[in-house]
């Protein structure tokens, strides 16, 4: 690792790299501070932004976007007691009792340093764990990876949504849309319906423009007149946190960043999941638990370092096994792989020092993130305000240019169109589109290893359960399928009782 | 014309369409996996020879997609022969009206920008149209919104060298 560290650090700290990271910091905490508007969307549309960078500008700015995501979603939590991210919902518990007592500063900086905290403790994590799982990564054959993109695929479908068989069905269409295009092992085309463009596949940016930014414009038609408007309370308390509050800070925050980061390992669980846990495993260890809910220093603390720390650790499957842990760093992968860069132990070894300048990157995200929070967050929270009537088309543009910018034709614009349209049909069946998403980003790496390893046993499926690795995966699959299937039936019995009693 | 909208919409908000969601995505995803599997050797050239074609994975998907889709419509068709209430959505016909308005909005802002060639077109009527569907009088959000339009197409045009 070591070997890698300074030229890393020399490739790392460039006045360029500096700069992309405090614009992704700003950009993401901005969009994350504005209900609405996801930390995912906010990837895909600057997306195409990074196809003219090289990978470690690119991975940057995207990983800006996305720590400061986690930060900025709490701004609008405790200001005007809406969660600008699902994520940051946990916070709000807490967050706005506190800015209604009159420390909205307060609330907002335990928020940022909590943050950071779980940040940088999960670039650590990032930096320390993922190489190990890079070498184990490195034993597995065809099948075996194929197995691991099941693995990811149907955790993926069994969190997202209410009903397991339905993101099954989505992960489906995803990987089915993916196959657009040309055969990746023989060139022959396939379902391209005779239209030319189509022969190089469908662009996954311009694909999730339309999945997920598009439809949430669409989705404005749900939305009440007052919901449109947002005021935000003036913050005027001089923010500080006494010394007893930064002692209990303390024990809730290395909780979540610990929760953070195995929660973030697990492919298909994310940061709201984390919050919750740790928000709830802060409140049982708490010698104040009658203060949660009600403005307690520890809950803020405890469910903003949770949400952070996922940041880094679910990077760890994504550039060890190409499993991304959730969409936004799914995301990701694609800007990686215009790189050339492919997840596996191959990136910590040949291509190391891009790999570690990365790694290092989100540590300095993080710093950058506290810098600029402790400076901007009232321009965040002005920003939580900005109107819808002016947001949306604004969104719109950026949409349709990012777009058309990433192969400069009409053509992806008409394609991000009828993205859109199907996640909108999609969304009023309940189908999930994340795992839609995953189907998209994983869809070239299943068929081929799915291919090779057939053609490895000449037809013969049996090669899927040839080796230890197969089978721990296939054991991960049905433990994994159990689980959520448990879960999903203990959700569903508490609305069976009235039922029951009616009859 | 805006007490006419008004009442028209509270008329509107009033319908609802209720749709058994399970029975819909299974019916809807078994045709669309049919679908697929009947035009695959039209849309999916292979060579003989090959011992896993560009047919194989699609069709393994196919017939998951169709296997997951039969299982649902099982599931509600056991629920109604057992009598038991099937999972149903609601749909708001002014939701719907809206959401086709705002798509309507996309498309036109689409259609303009590629016949004029001018993506500026495209945007500043975009940022007119959003405006006015919201209902907004503020002359300053229609200066503000129409400048950022503009000004979004100057940045992509001169600064990132997008010819559009």
């Amino acid at each position: 690792m070591l070997q890698h560290i300074v030229p890393a650090s020399g490739l790392l700290f460039t006045l360029q790299n500096i700069l992309w990271i405090n614009i992704g910091v700003f950009i993401g905490a901005v969009f994350a501070a504005i209900p609405g508007l996801t930390v995912i969307l906010c990837v895909i549309l600057f997306l195409p932004v990074t196809y003219s960078m090289s990978a470690i500008p690119g991975m940057m700015f995207l990983l800006g976007i996305y720590c400061a995501g986690g930060y900025g979603g709490s701004v609008s939590a405790i200001l005007i007691n809406t969660p600008g991210t699902p994520h940051a919902a946990a916070t709000m518990l807490d967050g706005h009792p506190l800015s209604k007592q009159g420390r909205t500063k307060a609330a907002l900086k335990i928020a940022l340093y909590a943050s950071t905290f779980g940040g940088i403790f999960s670039a650590l994590a990032l930096l320390f764990l993922g190489p190990q799982v890079a070498k184990f990564a490195a034993q597995l054959g065809t099948p075996e990876c194929f197995m691991v993109c099941v693995f990811g695929l149907t955790i993926i479908a069994g969190v997202s949504g209410k009903s397991m068989i339905r993101g099954i069905i989505a992960a489906c269409l995803g990987l089915l849309i993916s196959c657009i295009g040309s055969d990746p092992m023989t060139s022959y085309d396939r379902f391209t319906f005779g239209v030319g463009r189509l022969y190089l596949g469908l662009d996954l940016a311009v694909c999730l423009i339309g999945l997920f930014a598009l439809v949430e414009i669409v989705g404005r038609a749900e939305k009440k007149p007052d919901e449109l408007h947002m005021d935000t309370s003036k913050m005027h308390d001089n923010g500080v946190i006494t010394k007893a509050e930064y002692k209990r800070m303390a024990r809730p925050t290395i909780l979540g960043s610990l929760i953070g980061v195995i929660v973030g390992i697990i492919p298909g669980t994310g940061a709201s999941e984390a919050s919750w846990f740790s928000y709830s495993q802060a409140r049982n260890l708490s010698k104040h638990p009658e203060e949660f809910g009600h403005g307690s220093v520890e809950g803020v603390a405890a469910s903003e370092s949770a949400n952070n720390a996922v940041t880094g650790a679910t990077l760890i499957p994504l550039l060890t096994l190409g499993i991304p842990g959730d969409g936004t760093v799914a995301i990701m992968l694609s800007a990686l792989m215009i790189n050339g860069l492919n997840p596996g132990l191959s990136l910590f070894t040949t291509q190391g020092d891009i790999m570690y300048a990365i790694m290092l990157g989100l540590i300095l995200v993080n710093v950058f993130m506290l810098l600029q929070g402790k400076v901007l967050t009232p321009i965040f929270a002005k920003v939580v305000s900005i109107p819808q009537e002016i947001l949306t088309p604004i969104i719109v543009i950026f949409c349709f240019a990012g777009a058309y910018s990433v192969n400069k034709n009409y053509f992806d614009v008409a394609v991000a169109l009828v993205f859109c349209v199907l996640a909108w049909l999609l969304r009023k069946l309940d189908m999930p589109p994340v795992p839609i998403l995953l189907g998209l980003v994983l869809g070239k790496m299943t068929e081929t290893n799915f291919r090779r390893a057939l053609l490895i046993s000449n037809g013969n499926p049996s090669v899927f359960f040839s080796s230890v690795y197969c089978w721990i995966f296939v054991g991960l699959i049905v433990l994994a399928v159990g689980t959520i299937l448990r879960g999903k039936l203990r959700e569903k019995k508490p609305q069976a009782q009235p039922v029951t009693k009616e009859e | 014309m805006k007490d006419k909208l008004d009442t028209l919409g509270a008329k509107l908000a009033r319908k609802e369409i209720r749709i058994p969601v399970d029975l819909t995505v299974g019916v809807l995803f078994f045709l669309l996996g049919g679908v697929v599997l009947l035009i695959m050797p039209h849309q999916v050239a292979i060579s003989e020879r090959d011992v896993v074609n560009g047919r194989a994975f699609p069709t393994l998907l196919m017939g998951l997609m169709m296997f997951c889709s039969a299982l649902l419509v099982g599931k509600e068709i056991y629920k109604l022969a057992k009598k038991k209430p099937l999972e149903y959505k609601t749909v708001n016909l002014l939701v719907e009206i809206k959401a086709l308005i705002i798509l309507a909005i996309l498309l036109v802002s689409y259609l303009l920008a590629r016949w004029t060639d001018l993506f500026v077109v495209g945007a500043v009527f975009c940022a007119l149209a959003f405006l006015i569907y919201f209902r907004c009088k503020k002359p300053s959000y229609y200066i503000i919104t129409v400048g950022l339009a503009v000004g979004i197409w100057a940045a992509f045009r001169f600064l990132l060298n997008v010819r559009f």
